[in-house]
């Protein structure tokens, strides 16, 4: 029943959770405006802060909270480990600095095409390593050091960004690719980022009924008639693409993918192809609450999203990595 | 980490006018310390940043810099033409120390401790002022080309900054453009809303869209309702939006405002450094108003 109940709950708390959303902002406009606007009927001024900054704003923290919880949530069905996930395992911040790079040397102006497709790239590289890694051990702990190993790589490599950045501006600017925001993200940045995201989201809901054979074991799926091989290259590209995709519109945001599948795997039976869409709702949902947050925070500059994700998703990691010590696995 | 890099990309994201330059506030006292007569003019002069290097190179004889900073010659430092061919040097202890200097001019460069350490080291430091405003300018330039033993030249740049307010209050008697507001946009899609820039839009018979005090991103929501007479656009020669990728200014709200108003394009290096030509831009602003009244753009 709760599991049934689950996707159609997520969805609404979604709507109410963009409708929230849209209601924050510097300019005070009371519910009427706001419903006049969300249905097209609001003022000139209503209809552009509502329909071209705010909601802009919400619906890309969803869809980068969305593409985070389904990456999460396929790569631990995948690697059969619940701290697997895009930021622990420095998917993110391959794709952050693969994005950083590409603009550091000026190719981000040649087209606008160019920053999603090297954030792509980078977190495919990640993704790519992570998965060849977890075909030669099946330790846990040396998957996640290798993770941890290309996320320090990759923090090295951006800091040495940092370090020859050649003015304050372009430093600012790069500093903000570890951070994360979805701060003044228009219609243009989720249409470049759409198509990545989509196809993504696709290739990993193909591979859905592998992630529920893997539960039993590789052996056990291969027994199934599962190619291991091919469920491999579809999870990978699909976590590349959609990770790389969210990067290039919010930067590098951690531990939404631990956090939305650990909450909804207890409703699903444990199932990773059950908890892909949940997942992703969950994720969508958290960061948009996450953002929320950032804008009624009365802080003199504007909190960075990554970072309030990351104050509420660390003491989760922890909590889950110490909960399967003391369970002993 | 995250929280450092915060620190830092905020103090980094107000610098241009030096919005940081508060924490570093200006030693006056080192300054009128220095305040050599010419017989002691300082012969070997180091200079640790580029706001410091305009000055240096504005009120030093050329003969007499050691060294610049190493971005005296980059893009957004107003006398860039003039530091070719003058040896530069990073802002580390032991890289000025080594060329024995008689005096070290900074405002931001070699650090907090900088002026301590080179104190000790025996070499007086001379700090630039904080300027927030045009009057300020004129006292730091009077304090800085006192410590360089340059008085005279100090004197004649704030007689010509004063010749050059007084003609563009002269036109702005018979433009009477008072009514006209303007929105700062920077690249970085942060405005300003109080402080020099503040001042220079005055200066220029305008009045400041920006309503609220302090270094400020772009208004978004409010430019839903109201709009700017004019867009005063700084530092779009030196920055890219393509870089800024974080920036309001990428908002298509933001961009319709430089594409539909009309746009007084200020050089980033007018707007580098609280320094005389800020001048360059007040100058900029006022003929901006005079023309788009002359063409009939704004009324």
């Amino acid at each position: 029943m709760l599991a049934r109940s689950l996707t159609p709950v997520l969805l609404m708390l979604t709507l109410a959770a963009i409708i929230v959303a849209c209601f924050l902002g510097s300019t005070p406009i009371n519910l009427e405006r706001i419903i006049a606007a969300l249905l097209g009927q609001g003022t000139a001024g209503d209809s552009l802060i509502v329909w071209h900054i705010r909601f802009p704003r919400a619906l890309a923290a969803f869809l980068v909270g969305a593409a985070l919880g389904a990456n999460g949530a396929a790569l631990q069905g995948l690697l059969r480990n619940p701290l697997a996930e895009p930021g622990v395992l420095g998917v993110s911040a391959s794709a952050s600095l693969a994005a950083a790079c590409v603009i550091y040397f000026g190719m981000a102006a040649t087209s606008p095409w160019i920053l999603p497709i090297s954030a792509i790239i980078g977190a495919l590289i990640a993704t790519a390593l992570i998965a060849a890694a977890a075909v030669r051990t099946s330790s846990v702990v040396t998957l996640i050091l290798v993770g941890v190993g290309l996320s320090s790589f990759a923090g090295a490599a951006m800091s040495l960004l940092l370090n020859i950045s050649p003015t304050p501006f372009s430093l600012a600017d790069m500093i903000n690719w570890t951070l994360g925001s979805v701060a003044n993200r228009s219609f243009d940045d989720i249409a470049l980022a759409a198509p990545f995201l989509a196809a993504g989201f696709l290739i990993l809901w193909m591979s859905r009924r592998g992630l529920s054979a893997l539960t039993l074991g590789e052996e056990a799926a291969s027994g199934l008639g599962v190619n291991l091989r091919r469920q491999r290259i579809l999870v990978v590209l699909g976590a590349g693409l959609a990770t790389g995709a969210s990067v290039s519109i919010a930067g590098a945001i951690g531990f939404v993918g631990i956090v939305a599948p650990h909450i909804v795997r207890p409703f699903v039976r444990h199932d990773p192809a059950r908890s892909l869409l949940p997942s992703a709702l969950l994720g969508g949902i958290f960061l948009i609450l996450a953002d929320i947050a950032v804008r009624i925070l009365p802080t003199q500059t504007e909190l960075k999203l990554g970072v309030v994700a990351a104050i509420f998703g660390a003491p989760a990691f922890i909590w889950i990595a110490m909960q399967r010590r003391s369970g002993g696995t | 980490m995250k929280t450092v890099l915060a620190a830092a990309y905020i103090c980094l994201a107000a610098l241009p006018l030096g919005s940081c330059g508060k924490t570093a506030a200006p030693n006056t006292s080192r300054a009128n310390q220095l305040a050599p007569s010419s017989p002691s003019r300082p012969m070997r002069v180091v200079s640790l940043d580029f706001c410091a290097d305009q000055y240096v190179l504005k009120l030093v004889e050329r003969g007499h810099i050691l060294a610049l900073s190493p971005d005296a010659g980059a893009p957004f430092s107003y006398l860039k033409d003039e530091a070719k061919g003058l040896p530069t040097v990073r802002s580390t202890a032991e890289d000025v120390m080594i060329l024995k200097p008689d005096l070290v001019v900074r405002s931001y460069g070699g650090g907090p401790n900088a002026e301590h350490f080179f104190t000790r080291a025996g070499i007086p430091v001379l700090n630039i002022g904080w300027a927030s405003n045009l009057e300020d300018i004129k006292r730091v330039t009077l304090e800085v080309a006192t410590g360089l033993g340059a008085q005279d030249k100090g004197q004649s740049l704030t007689a010509e900054i004063d010749k050059r307010l007084a003609a563009i209050a002269q036109g702005l008697q018979k433009r009477k453009a008072q009514d006209i507001n303007i929105l700062y946009m920077t690249p970085s899609g942060t405005t300003a809303g109080s402080g020099l820039i503040q001042d220079m839009i005055e200066q220029a018979g305008l009045k400041n869209f920006e309503t609220q005090p302090g270094w400020r991103s772009l208004p978004l929501e409010r430019l839903a309702y109201e709009q700017p007479d004019m867009v005063a656009a700084a530092f779009f020669d030196t920055n890219s939006l393509e870089k800024d990728r974080w920036s309001a200014m990428r908002h298509p709200l933001a961009r319709a405002q430089i594409q539909s108003r009309p746009t007084v394009a200020l050089n980033g290096s007018w707007m580098s450094c609280g320094a005389w030509f800020a001048l360059d831009a007040v100058e900029a602003l006022a003929n901006g108003v005079a023309i788009s009244k002359a063409s009939g753009s704004i009324h």
